[in-house]
Parts: structure tokens; sequence; C-alpha cells
């Protein structure tokens, strides 16, 4: 029997009524049309569905639609403010750090939650952080180039 | 070129701010009203009979739209190379995985139920599952009509199966004459090496949309050649080309796993029978069912020459496991497995032997490297060997055989744009060759490898010039991720004398763009961007006709003007010029026609070898690349872990047109050569595959990223391509194993001849090394094969 939800994405509240065994990913792309959020696997694996819960990256396809109720969720197209792009985004373009792109969503999102709570971050903290999130195309180099940049730009304007 | 060049400089993807905010539609976002979700049967049984196929359950279920079986398709085989399958299986199931029967439902739970209501009775037939098995002299035939099998219509017409066997072909190269030269040498070293499954991986699955209606078919798709899909369908379906539309949806990653058209003709046969548009989406583990990945080898090669360290011979008998059906894998055992499969060396006497062999399991495809990174993990390990008994440095063997401009190849063909000798001196500057590392367990190894693109395949490209002097560029060929649509815009905007962000590219619709083999074996930017390049030029030989009318007043004839900045200007006379928007706007209304150029371009090289010597007086290949590869490891002498620290190669492509998507796509092909080369393998049992998902097949992630030292040469142009430019998508892929392997032979003495060199297999041998050298006194002879 389908349940009342109460979704907060990217600041914007939406009231839904939606079957119980429903996964995140899912209402996301499917009742509220947010398509950034890939899906890769399905299982919990390569993290082209990374969302931010509450400031921490997850699985979107791991996660119960129920169990985001009320609870803080930003997606990719949460990212830019008035048009203007992240400094992870900036970044990912700049240093061809996104190849097919499948993975770019996800991949910029994990990194979003780490700079959010280490705005200073290692290689080697950026590389732990980016583990759950697979790219089959650039084989890294790029995008942990462009975490870093991004991190030092983002520290260098303040944001 | 001009100091405001695009060509030439690393200019972001012109795709990527859509690609970072998510906005880019790919395959699996596709929907449209009115969709069913499509979801195929698949086999259980590696080789059986079917008796009995019965769907009338499902039929009746509600909320399904349509079931399809073998009987409502036409009795046709269908094949990449070779009519060697059923779009549904036929009679019998000759892999897991095989479909055998498809629905289409209002969601995807109820198309899952109506797939357990369809009740398919089978016999189980006896099955061979590895080359060895197959090759027997009474082995079950995966293939009982092998000898009345026809070649596709499409890009291949060169098979040659062996009726009464499992063999789908066999292609010889017969150079000089290896026997006398055996005889003759004065060394001769014989090893056999093997080269696993491996699995393409991209992360987005297969996504077809399908809408079929009296009129017209709609198709949208994620893979790699939309006029090879629509070739396809229109032939199976037997309808007028013009009658079929396949366009493509952004393409998260193919890298050969997305050319066959696998379920294009199955969503259409849906739409078809429901009148809905069907959309087939495959699972993560549906991909690893129904696409077979890369051709697993085992590559036997012996090698002789004289003392100097020059190679006189070289005999290699190359076997590659095809899986249920031939598809690219002919290509595979023609291209490297012959024509490239004895390496960038100069050898007048070869014998090479290529058998691609039927087995029950899935059909591996085109993939990434095509079967080179498979002949180069054995013959530059070999190489490694040989130095050492020979006392000969590996960079001085390489030195002394490799092939120089003007080279012939083992098909005999002059070969042009060649540079491996200073990619392998490049490399070794860049490594330090002359320094190994002093730590305990490290060491340095080096490969070389050339690597073809695909002979006789051609691309054509429109460029039409808008009202306000901007450029929208239509091209056949699909934007996978690797930048095509960037690299194009480049060369239009190079040629027509604009800015990156005037040239819009258009790609890969059958029914807007025009026609383009498709994007595989590395030949968009060389072939794609040769017709580009020339639409481009017709483009602007209009315009300049026109801008010579509008300054007359000028004396300016078209062949004294050029276009700079998006300015029309007569040459020598900074003073005269006006702007192209005036050029363009005037040809749509006052002066000349609209300006629509058109450019095409097919690639050298054609399919015609001699059957029994592989001697031919054209080229195989369309051109070569060179790559020399370099890898330092670390191995932990505890738990066999191999590290690799670094990756550090030089890299052939004639002219980097980008510069930031040539080291992208050098840095994506060493990751993915890594992962066959330390963790990658599909393991299959009785034909089933074991490891179906990321969490058992293991692709590397960020943390097993090593620093990569990329040196891209441009030494060499290419005397066809755009700018010199060759195709560098496969550069990377081809050599890391055997660097790694060697490395790891340099680190701790062990020499492994079957990937991937897992901390288990080295773990083993470095026990046997130890067993070895306690009853020897500390010997490395063991591990340097026999002498023959």
């Amino acid at each position: 029997m389908k349940q009342s939800l109460q979704l907060k994405v990217n600041g914007q509240l939406h009231t839904l009524e939606v079957d119980p065994w429903r996964l995140l990913l899912d209402v996301l792309r499917d009742d509220l049309g947010l398509m950034g959020a890939k899906r890769g696997c399905g299982e919990g694996y390569c993290g082209c569905c990374t969302v931010i819960l509450d400031g921490t990256s997850v699985h979107a396809c791991c996660v119960l639609a129920l169990r985001a109720a009320g609870r803080e969720i930003t997606t990719i197209e949460g990212l830019a403010v008035e048009g203007k792009l992240d400094p992870l985004q900036e970044a990912f373009v700049a240093r061809g750090a996104s190849q097919c792109g499948y993975c770019t969503p996800g991949m910029i999102l994990s990194a979003k939650a780490l700079l959010v709570t280490n705005p200073d971050p290692t290689e080697e903290e950026v590389k732990i952080a980016l583990a759950g999130n697979l790219c089959r195309c650039t084989g890294y180099v790029k995008i942990v180039e462009a975490v870093l940049s991004a991190a030092s730009n983002a520290r260098e304007r303040g944001l | 070129m001009a100091s405001n060049s695009l060509v030439g400089k690393p200019f972001p993807m012109v795709d990527g701010v859509e690609k970072v905010t998510g906005r880019k539609v790919f395959g699996t976002d596709m929907s449209v009203p009115g969709m069913l979700h499509g979801k195929i049967l698949r086999s259980p049984y590696a080789h059986a009979r079917i008796i009995r196929v019965d769907a009338s359950e499902a039929k009746r279920m509600p909320n399904v739209y349509a079931v399809i079986t073998a009987d409502d398709l036409p009795a046709k085989r269908v094949g990449g190379a070779l009519r060697d399958e059923w779009v549904l299986a036929r009679d019998k199931v000759r892999f897991i995985g095989e479909p055998v029967a498809a629905v289409a439902a209002g969601d995807e739970p109820t198309a899952e139920a109506a797939l357990r209501a369809i009740r398919v009775e089978y016999e189980e037939l006896p099955a061979v599952f590895s080359i060895e098995e197959s090759l027997k002299p009474d082995a079950p035939l995966v293939h009982e009509e092998l000898g009345s099998y026809e070649p596709s219509p499409y890009i291949f017409r060169f098979m040659r199966p062996t009726a009464g066997t499992n063999i789908a072909t066999h292609i010889k190269i017969r150079k000089g004459d290896t026997e006398k030269a055996l005889l003759e040498a004065e060394w001769a070293y014989e090893d056999t090496f093997y080269y696993p499954r491996a699995h393409h991986c991209y992360m987005e699955p297969h996504a077809v949309l399908a809408h079929a209606t009296e009129d017209k078919v709609l198709l949208w798709t994620n893979g790699q050649g939309t006029f090879e899909v629509r070739a396809h369908v229109a032939d199976f379906f037997d309808l007028p080309q013009q009658k079929i539309r396949v366009m493509n949806t952004g393409i998260g990653g193919g890298f050969g796993g997305k050319i066959t058209p696998k379920l294009e003709p199955i969503a259409m046969a849906l739409s078809r029978c429901s009148g809905r548009p069907v959309k087939i989406t495959f699972t993560r583990q549906e991909e690893f069912a129904a696409i077979g990945g890369q051709h697993a080898a085992r590559v036997k090669i012996k090698s002789a020459g004289r003392r100097d360290g020059t190679i006189v011979a070289r005999v290699m008998e190359v076997t590659w496991d095809a899986g249920a059906a031939a598809d690219r894998g002919v290509s595979v055992a023609l291209l490297s497995g012959a024509v490239g499969a004895s390496g960038p060396y100069q050898i007048p006497n070869l014998k090479v032997d290529s058998y691609l062999v039927y087995t029950n399991s899935v059909n591996p495809c085109a993939f990434r490297g095509m079967g080179m990174q498979q002949v180069c993990w054995a013959v530059e390990s070999q190489m490694d060997i040989i130095a050492e008994r020979l006392g000969m440095d590996a960079v001085a063997f390489r030195m002394k055989n490799a092939i120089e401009e003007h080279s012939r190849s083992a098909t005999g063909e002059v070969l042009r744009s060649v540079n491996v000798k200073e990619c392998l001196a490049k490399l070794a500057e860049a490594i330090e060759w002359d320094k190994q590392p002093q730590e305990p367990n490290r060491g340095k190894g080096i490969a070389i490898w050339h690597k073809f693109s695909a002979p006789a395949s051609s691309s054509a490209a429109v460029a039409k010039m808008n009202g306000d002097g901007t450029v929208t560029v239509l091209t056949g060929a699909s934007e996978i991720g690797q930048g095509s649509t960037t690299v194009l815009a480049q060369i239009a905007g190079e040629e027509l004398g604009v800015r990156l962000e005037d040239v819009t590219v258009v790609s890969a619709d059958t029914e807007v763009t025009p026609f383009d083999h498709g994007t595989y074996s590395s030949r968009v930017t060389h072939h794609a961007g040769n017709a580009v390049r020339l639409a481009a030029i017709d483009a602007r030989e209009q315009l300049l006709n026109i801008a010579a009318e509008l300054l007359a007043q000028h004396g300016a004839a078209a062949d004294q003007l050029e276009i700079r900045d998006r300015r029309v200007c007569l040459k020598g006379k900074p003073g005269v010029s006006l702007p192209l928007a005036e050029v363009t706007l005037a040809s749509q209304s006052r002066v000349g026609l609209p300006v629509i150029g058109r450019g095409g371009f097919r690639g050298a090289g054609r399919y015609q070898l001699d059957p029994e010597t592989g001697q031919s007086d054209v080229p195989a290949a369309s051109e070569w690349i060179y790559v020399a590869q370099g890898a330092e490891v670390e191995v932990d002498p505890e738990t066999g872990k191999v590290k690799v620290l670094r990756l550090v190669g030089a890299y052939d492509c004639g002219k980097a047109i980008n510069p930031l998507l040539v080291h992208g796509q050098i840095e994506g092909s060493l990751m993915m050569g890594l992962g066959s080369t330390l963790y990658e393998k599909v393991e299959l049992d009785n034909g089933q595959v074991m490891n179906p998902s990321f969490m058992d097949y293991l692709i590397p992630t960020v943390l097993e990223s090593p620093p990569m030292e990329v040196f891209v040469l441009e030494g060499k142009p290419h005397e066809l391509g755009p700018y010199g430019a060759k195709g560098i998508g496969e550069a990377g892929i081809v050599a890391v194993a055997a660097a790694v392997g060697n490395a790891l032979y340099r680190a701790a003495g062990v020499r492994i001849k079957e990937l991937p060199l897992t901390g288990n297999r080295v773990l083993e041998a470095l026990e046997e090394q130890r067993q070895f050298q306690l009853q020897q006194g500390g010997s490395r002879e063991k591990f340097e094969g026999p002498r023959i």
C-alpha cells in the first residue's frame, strides 16, 4: 500500500505517495524527473547513483525512498547555484575528468560530500572518498586532479 | 598553423557542462509516452535442443502486451561477420544467456513475471567449454551447419569457416622460409601464454527504445554504430533502410561492447507486436550474460635468431575462444591474431596461424585493443625472456629488431609514419631504464607494440553554414565519451576560421547525418576527422566565392581570400574584410546559394589477403600507431600482491588534435589494460559466468590508479591523417600487461605466463621459485623455459 512521503531535494519540498519498496533512485528519476543520478549496476557497487543524504554520499539504489523522509537530499541538479557551476563541476570540465559522463554526477557528489567536511584534502583522502565510485573511461587520473584543483580554487575564493 | 588555430589545443569537451550538471540524456534516461518495458528470457543451458516453448500463459497475463519467440521472427540468421546467430534461439541454444523469448509489459515487475510464466522444454546436449575441448576431433559441434553459413553483408566478407569442426576461421601468414630459418638459427625458444576474458564494464548498460509503426521505425540506441544497426534491422525485417531511423542517445561508454546490434531487433519486434514503444535496458548481470567481453587467447610462440640478437624467424599459433558466435572475433583473429601478431619487428621468416574457435559460452565481441593486448602479452614477455638468455639489454634487443620507416609488415605492406623506435627511446629516457630500482622487490619493465585501425571503412560529413556565420556539422560517427564531438568541432572551426563555440556537431542519426561506419578501432579522428575537414574546406570554398562577389569592388578573387576569426579577409590587405556572417546571410538571400559543404573519406587498407600466405599488395590496416610502455612495480613477498608504482609510456598519434583528450584516452586505456593485467577475469564454469556483478568482477577503483607519465609523440604525421592524426583510443591498453609482467620478473624473478597476475598466482610462483632455489643453490635457470 502506498505511503505518504515528504522528500526535500535540493531545497525543494515534494509530497509524494510511494510504494514502500521503492528505491530513492527510482523516485528521484521516475517521480521527480531528476535524471542526473544514474543506474549503473543497481547493486550499490558502481556509485553512478550517488546522492548526498544529510551530508553523506550514499548509493541511491540502496536506499528505500521512505528512509529519506524529512532528510536533506542533494542531487547533481542542485549543485550549481543560480546557474553558476560548483567549483567541482568547473574543474571536472576544465581538467577532462569526465569522458562518457555516466559516472560523473555520482563522482562529483562523492567529492562534494568530502569537500564540505574536509575542504583541504590530501590526494589519499580524495582517493578514499571516491573509492565507491567506478569509472571505466578516465583511469581516474584527471578525476583526482580535478577534485584537488576544485578544493584549492574553492578555498581561494572563500567558497 | 595560425596562432588562433583550434587544432592542437587542449579544449575541454564541448559537452562537458551537460555531463557535470547531469543534463546529458543517456540511453537509460530515455522514455516516451505509452512506453512498455521489454525483458528477455535467456537460456539456462550451455548447449541444448529446444523441444517446446509454451508462452500461452505469459500472453494471457494482464498488462503484458507482447510475447515473442523465434516463431514470431523472420527465419533468418544474423551475425557481425558470419550469419551464425539467431535473434531468438531456434531449435537449439548454444550458450547460457542466449535469448530464447522476449516480452513487453506495462512495468518491469510484470515483464519479469511474464518471463517466469514462459515454459521452455530443453534436452541438454554435450557441450565444449574450452578451446582445447573444442578442437578435439570428436568434439560436439557448436554449429553443425557451419559449412552452409553465409557471410553477413555488412562490414565483413572475410570468413573462412571449416565445415564439420568448431573452427570459425583460420587465418595464415606465410613469409620467407621458417623451416630453413629455424634449422640455421643459433637459438630458438618456445613459450605459451594465456590471456583471459575480461569484460568491457562500460558504466552505462545497453539501452534501446524502439517505436515501430507502419510508416516508420524509430530506434534510439546507446550503441556505437547507428548505420550498422540500420543495415542490420533493415536486412533482418526486410525493410527499406529509409523506413528506419536509428538515433544515438548519450552513450555511457562502449569500448567495443556496444557495436554489435544485440537489443535492437528484439526491441523492434516487441514494438511491432505490441504497437507501442518498447524500451529494453540490460541489468548489470545481463551485461555479463549477453556480452562476452574480450577474447581469451592461447598464444604459442617460437622465435629463432642469431647470437648478435637478430631475430630471423617467428612461428605463432594463436587460438581465440569465440564463444558461440564469430561476431567481431573474425576481425580479432585476422588483424591481431595474424596481421599484427608478430609485433612491430622486422622478421624475414614468419609462419602464423590464427584460429577462432567456437565454444558453448557467451560470445566475446569487439573490445578496446581488439586482440592486440593478448598477442603483445605473449610476444613482449618472450622478448624479455630471450634478451636475458642472450645477455642483451631489453631495450637494445628490441631496437635491433624493431621496424622503421618503409619496413615491410607481416603482410608485405610498406609501412609509413613509423616511430616505434622513437617511442622506445623516449620511454627508456623517461623511465630511466639504465637505473633499475635498488629497493628490494622492485623492478621496471618495458614492452613495445603497434595497433592497427581497421581497414576499408568510410566516413562522410556535411558542414552547413548558418545565416549568422555559425556552423552545423553532421557526422554519422558516435560520440561514446571519447570526445569526437569536440575534436570534429575543432577541425571544422579550424578550416572555417571560426571559434570553437561557433560549431555545433550533430552525431549519428541515420535520417539526418551522412553515413559513417561507426565508432570502433580508434577510427573516428582519422576517418570522420578527414570527412569533416573536407566538408569544411568545401564550405569554405563556396563562402570565398560568394565573398569574392561581395568584395568585387576591391578586385578580390576567391583564391586571395581567407577566413580568420569570423571574418573574410583579403590576404595581405588587412583593411579589406567583411564579417563571415555577412557572407552567409548573403548566400541565403542575394548572392550564391546557402552554403553546404560535403566531405567523405575512405581509410586505407582492404580485407584482401592471400588465403594461403596472408600476403597482399594493399595495406591490411588503415593506419598503424606505435607504443612503448613501461611499468615500475613492487611485489609484496608475503602476499604476492603486485603494486604498480607508476606507468610510463610514449605513444604515437601522428598529431594530437586535442592533447587533453588524447591524454585522457591513453590514461583510461592504460587503466583498462591494468585491470586485465592484475585483477579482471570473467570466470566461466561450464559456460556459466560465475562473477556477473561489480562485487565479484573487480574493475580498478581510484585506489588502484597508479601515477601515469604519458608522452605523446607527434614526430611522424600520417600522410592521410587530418593534420597528420592517427587514432589513439587503444594505444594505452595494448602493452600494459607485458610491461607489468616484465617488471614483475625483474622485481621478483618469477615469469608468469597467464593473466591476471593475482596475489595467489604470484605467491605460488614465488613458492615454486623458493623450492627450486633450495635445490639449485639460488639459480634462476628453471624460470627461463625450455631451450629447443
